[in-house]
């Protein structure tokens, strides 16, 4: 083959440069908020449209579209994208689309898995930038669709934008990257968002604010500037800080819409009923764990630079001393990031607490770094104890027992002989694969989502599994219900199994298999307004198929052990309890229909009134 | 307590030796039935006559200022009743500044909740739109009935604008009501509290709508030169023509949601009461929400003083939210009297809330309603139909 045929010459680069707004129009032209990123050169139509997410602009408060972008156009090519601005709807889709695929990015890294957007009847995520006239944005999991509103900012007290001027919250960073989110953690839990207990919709708010907020610290010019004017106090507050800024000014609130630290001393209390409040007592937990991290691992760069006084002198700080304080922050941002995303895999498919969340989080990175050279896990735990946030049936809070109790020997390990395991290892990494080389399958699909594609309209299901493996599994979790705390007289659903690999920071290659299983008792629905009773069950193996933990939220069952059945009635009483100090709280409760207050828990399910005016 | 429908009215006579003081709860409402709310208010004014035939009432309290409890204040016979004070929460305080803030969000969304629903019913008849615009409506401030409130009234009443939060003056003593003792529970000048009363969803509300004329649509987000005339044919068909009508009608479900909350905001400000009267509790919560409720509950000094309590006002006309289950199972005693003032409202099937009066029930069997009056208990309660349910409470002390 001649040198100009190989891939050396032909093959397309791996990245795509982009501009966006590292924050939000309001920044205006201030160094480092019109910033390119770039993000996996995947093939891309006319919206844009990539595999995963696509970009549709309509319009519904005028009820029309405008022009979609198309990003392989030369024009926009030469210049690296377009340039940002306020003005040309096609900019807004290219912003959106950016951050939306580096959200996902960031998921895909973390879990060491695909996220997939195809339901259905859909092939991918639609984000629609400027879908209705209003300060809001969301996630709707019946549209399969991000929608963000337009405004006009506040006429009397409008910040620093002009009184009455369009304000786009799909030219927010943060607003972007927190709906993705949402849609994220919606298809990985997809029961996450019915509100059984105070801790469910707080965990989907504050973790979509964990992301925006530490993709923050991935834009390095801001991050250098921020080091400077703060003097690396990142806790200041900084840009890096606050969340969507533009949108609270805007809607004349004074203030960026929200802030990691509004409150340090802010903790978890069992009257914190709203779910954004409640849930940026999460964010504030993470934070905190993420300052500890990094004053620890910038502390000998100042010594170095201070002739080991650690006292940093009057006036601007070097800028090689701020630069490589800059490296340590994004890396340690980047670390803490992965860290809260790996947990997923660790969490029970229904009714997340709080709790269960830092067990899962100390879980996975124990699982991966067992050694905790960075000091993170720790600092996670601690912080999380300083802000109030316990689990439930631990000892303490010593890293062993937080750690999801280990499987005993005698469970029988996951049938693989049953499941092509190495043909399933094979795609899932050349899927994963495919995320840094995505050219690859550029003009054909590749094998492996054309496999999985086909599974899908076989299995009517919009779950990561294929139909015959969900038949072995459904039998083996069938024939050990009592180690999976499971219901016998319940139709076991099985949500998704995975295997995942991840590389530790010490180059080892960690495969693990995940499985998820769910149960459902409708007898409860009409007593919990409209929501049934979900109990469920999720397994993590080893590649070997050996169980490693279990983590399961049981529901009431004649068959499971005492301490279960205990559980399982602990769960339904806080369920209860729940339902009805929020219809203490809801005043529509007065007004609805019977109808509507036969199904109030769905209603309250919408993440559209939500957000309303809070983003 | 004072047949007035959907409102509230309530006049307590304390007699005792050859004088008698008079404290009168609220007065509003009636839309239905032959009587007008002119004819509660003369029968007030003959009830609080003194042998000298002057209408005098000692101390007229106001909860809160929706239209149900104060539209009474509005007839000009007030003009003539000398009174020696009048309460009210500190949200109606002319010169605190949070106070200012927080009715002039209030009015000001109920205004644009009202302009915008009334644009939608001359379009369409909608009985969910009707709910809103009613709400919005109570919601509207009542001019005349609040001028009588803050300066009307013969015989020059000293105002007391009342809150919870100064822990001395919560619990106190006034001249014009001998062997009294009040205890303000409410409303709080607590942050959480003044939130509810203020709520971050109607400001943004406002915001959008409240200055823009919004008749002719939505403001562009783009310059004319942007507009498509057809669909891009490269997305069109990723959004079907029925996303996009349920695309197109996002926001129209907000006003119903932004009305309940300014409802709860207004009920939020209602001024709570404790009165010892001669070793009776009588607890009027006007119609307090679950913010101030939980602040009582929580407060150790205030829930025991709710354990005493012997006659209940039941809050917010019987809804569920404006008595908690906390409070009738495990704070509240016995056998104590209790009234409501409530009536059937088709937009409201569930005031009152009937499990809650079932529980009430279960601890009391001296329950009077005036919707019920027909099964009113007697001669626990006097009934003169569609007048007034009235009950006598011995002194103890």
């Amino acid at each position: 083959m001649k040198r100009t045929q190989s891939d050396y010459v032909t093959a397309l680069p791996a990245r795509r440069p982009v501009k966006i707004f590292s924050t939000d129009p309001m920044l205006g032209r201030t160094a480092g908020n019109r910033i390119a990123i770039d993000v996996a050169n995947e093939k891309l139509g006319y919206g844009p449209a990539g595999a995963r997410v696509v970009v549709v602009d309509y319009d519904g408060g005028h009820g029309r579209f405008y022009p979609p972008v198309n990003l392989n156009d030369p024009a926009i090519l030469m210049q690296g994208g377009l340039d940002p601005t306020e003005s040309d709807p096609r900019f807004h889709q290219q912003m959106v689309y950016a951050v939306a695929m580096r959200t996902l990015e960031n998921f895909d890294r973390a879990l060491g898995r695909l996220i997939d957007f195809r339901k259905k009847e859909y092939q991918q995520l639609r984000l629609i930038p400027h879908a209705f006239y209003g300060a809001n944005a969301f996630y709707d999991r019946d549209l399969h669709a991000v929608l963000f509103g337009y405004f006009r900012a506040d006429r009397s007290d409008p910040g620093q934008n002009l009184p009455g001027q369009n304000v786009f919250t799909c030219l927010s960073h943060d607003i972007i990257a927190h709906e993705m989110t949402h849609a994220v953690v919606d298809r990985l839990k997809r029961y996450f968002m019915e509100p059984t207990n105070e801790d469910v919709l707080a965990f989907h708010e504050g973790f979509s604010d964990i992301v925006a907020l530490f993709q923050h610290f991935s834009f390095q010019e801001i991050l250098r500037q921020q080091i400077q004017k703060s003097r690396t106090d990142l806790r200041s507050k900084t840009l890096l800080v606050e969340l969507a800024r533009q949108f609270g000014y805007a809607t004349g609130a004074g203030k960026a819409l929200r802030s990691a630290l509004d409150d340090p001393n802010a903790k978890l209390y069992k009257t914190t009923f709203e779910p954004h409040e409640r849930g940026s007592i999460l964010v504030a937990a993470v934070f905190d764990a993420f300052f500890a991290t990094y004053q620890r691992r910038i502390r000998d760069l100042i010594r170095i630079a201070t002739g080991g006084s650690g006292e940093l002198p009057e006036g601007d700080l070097h800028p090689d001393l701020v630069n490589r304080i800059a490296t340590e922050a994004a890396a340690t941002a980047q670390q803490i990031l992965t860290m809260c995303m790996r947990a997923f895999d660790y969490l029970p498919p229904v009714d997340i607490t709080f709790g269960d969340y830092l067990r899962a989080l100390v879980t996975a990175d124990y699982e991966l770094v067992p050694n905790d050279e960075f000091g993170e896990r720790g600092a996670m735990i601690e912080a999380f104890r300083l802000r109030g946030i316990y689990p439930e049936n631990v000892a303490s809070l010593a890293e062993e027992s937080l750690l999801w109790e280990c499987a005993d020997p005698g469970v029988p390990g996951l049938p693989l002989q049953g499941i092509d395991m190495l043909r399933e290892l094979f795609f899932a990494a050349a899927d994963f694969g495919s995320v840094s080389a995505p050219w690859a399958s550029w003009g054909q699909q590749s094998a492996s989502s054309a496999r999985s594609s086909a599974s899908f309209a076989e299995a009517d299901s919009d779950m990561e599994i294929t139909s015959e493996m969900a038949k072995v599994l459904h039998k083996y979790a069938q024939d050990n219900l009592q180690y999976f705390h499971l219901s016998g007289q319940l139709k076991i659903e099985v949500h998704g199994f995975h295997p995942v690999f991840r590389v530790a920071p010490n180059g080892q290659l960690l495969i693990e298999l995940v499985a998820q299983f769910a149960q459902t008792d409708r007898s409860y629905t009409k007593e919990l307004g409209g929501i049934p009773l979900r109990g469920g069950t999720t397994l993590v193996a080893s590649a070997d198929g050996k169980i490693r933990y279990i983590i399961s939220k049981p529901l009431p069952s004649p068959n499971l052990t005492d301490s279960k059945k205990k559980e399982a009635q602990t769960r339904l009483d806080r369920q209860r309890t729940y339902l009805r100090l929020t219809d203490l709280a809801d005043p529509k409760l007065s007004y609805w229909t019977q109808d509507e207050i036969a199904n109030r828990m769905r209603l309250r399910m919408s993440l559209a009134s939500l957000h309303q005016g809070v983003s | 307590m004072y047949e007035v429908g959907f409102g509230d009215c309530f006049l307590v006579t304390i007699r005792s030796g050859g004088t008698a003081s008079k404290i009168l709860f609220d007065c509003g409402s009636i839309k239905a039935g032959p009587r007008q709310i002119t004819d509660v208010v003369e029968d007030i004014l003959e009830a609080v006559k003194d042998p000298d035939g002057k209408s005098r009432i000692d101390v007229v309290v106001a909860t809160h200022r929706h239209k149900d409890h104060v539209s009474g204040f509005a007839s000009p016979l007030w003009k003539s009743v000398e009174v020696k004070e009048v309460w009210m929460p500190w949200t109606e305080d002319p010169d605190d500044k949070d106070a200012q803030k927080i009715r002039g969000s209030q009015a000001k969304l109920a205004m644009a909740l009202a302009a915008n629903t009334e644009r939608k019913l001359r379009l369409q008849e909608n009985l969910r739109v009707k709910a809103v615009n009613d709400l919005a409506l109570n919601a509207l401030s009542n001019e005349p009935a609040m001028h009588t409130l803050h300066q009307g009234f013969a015989g020059k009443p000293l105002r007391r604008f009342l809150s919870v939060c100064e822990p001395t003056e919560a619990t106190f003593e006034v001249p014009a009501l001998q062997s009294v003792v009040s205890h303000v529970l409410g409303p709080s000048r607590d942050k959480a509290v003044i939130r509810d009363m203020d709520p971050p969803a109607g400001q943004s509300y406002l915001r959008l709508f409240g200055g823009d004329d919004l008749s002719a649509g939505a403001p562009e987000p783009f310059r004319e030169d942007w507009w498509m005339d057809g669909d891009p044919p490269e997305v069109s068909n990723l959004l079907s023509a029925h996303d996009r009508s349920i695309i197109n009608s996002i926001g129209e479900g907000f006003d119903f949601d932004l009305a309940a909350s300014l409802d709860k905001a207004v009920n939020g400000t209602s001024l709570m009461l404790m009165l010892n009267i001669g070793g009776q509790w009588l607890l009027f919560p006007g119609d307090a929400q679950w913010g101030t409720w939980r602040m009582v509950l929580e407060t150790p000094r205030w829930r025991q003083l709710l354990t005493n309590t012997t006659f209940y006002k039941i809050g917010h006309h019987g809804s569920h939210n404006a008595t908690p289950v906390d409070f009738v199972e495990r704070t509240v005693g016995n056998d104590f009297w209790a009234m409501v003032s409530t009536h059937h409202v088709d937009q409201w099937p569930l005031i009152p809330k009937e499990e809650l009066l079932s529980a009430l029930g279960k601890k009391t069997t001296k329950i009077a309603r005036t919707d019920k009056q027909a099964e009113t208990p007697t001669p626990t309660f006097q009934v003169v139909q569609d007048r007034y349910i009235e009950v006598e409470i011995p002194l103890l002390q």
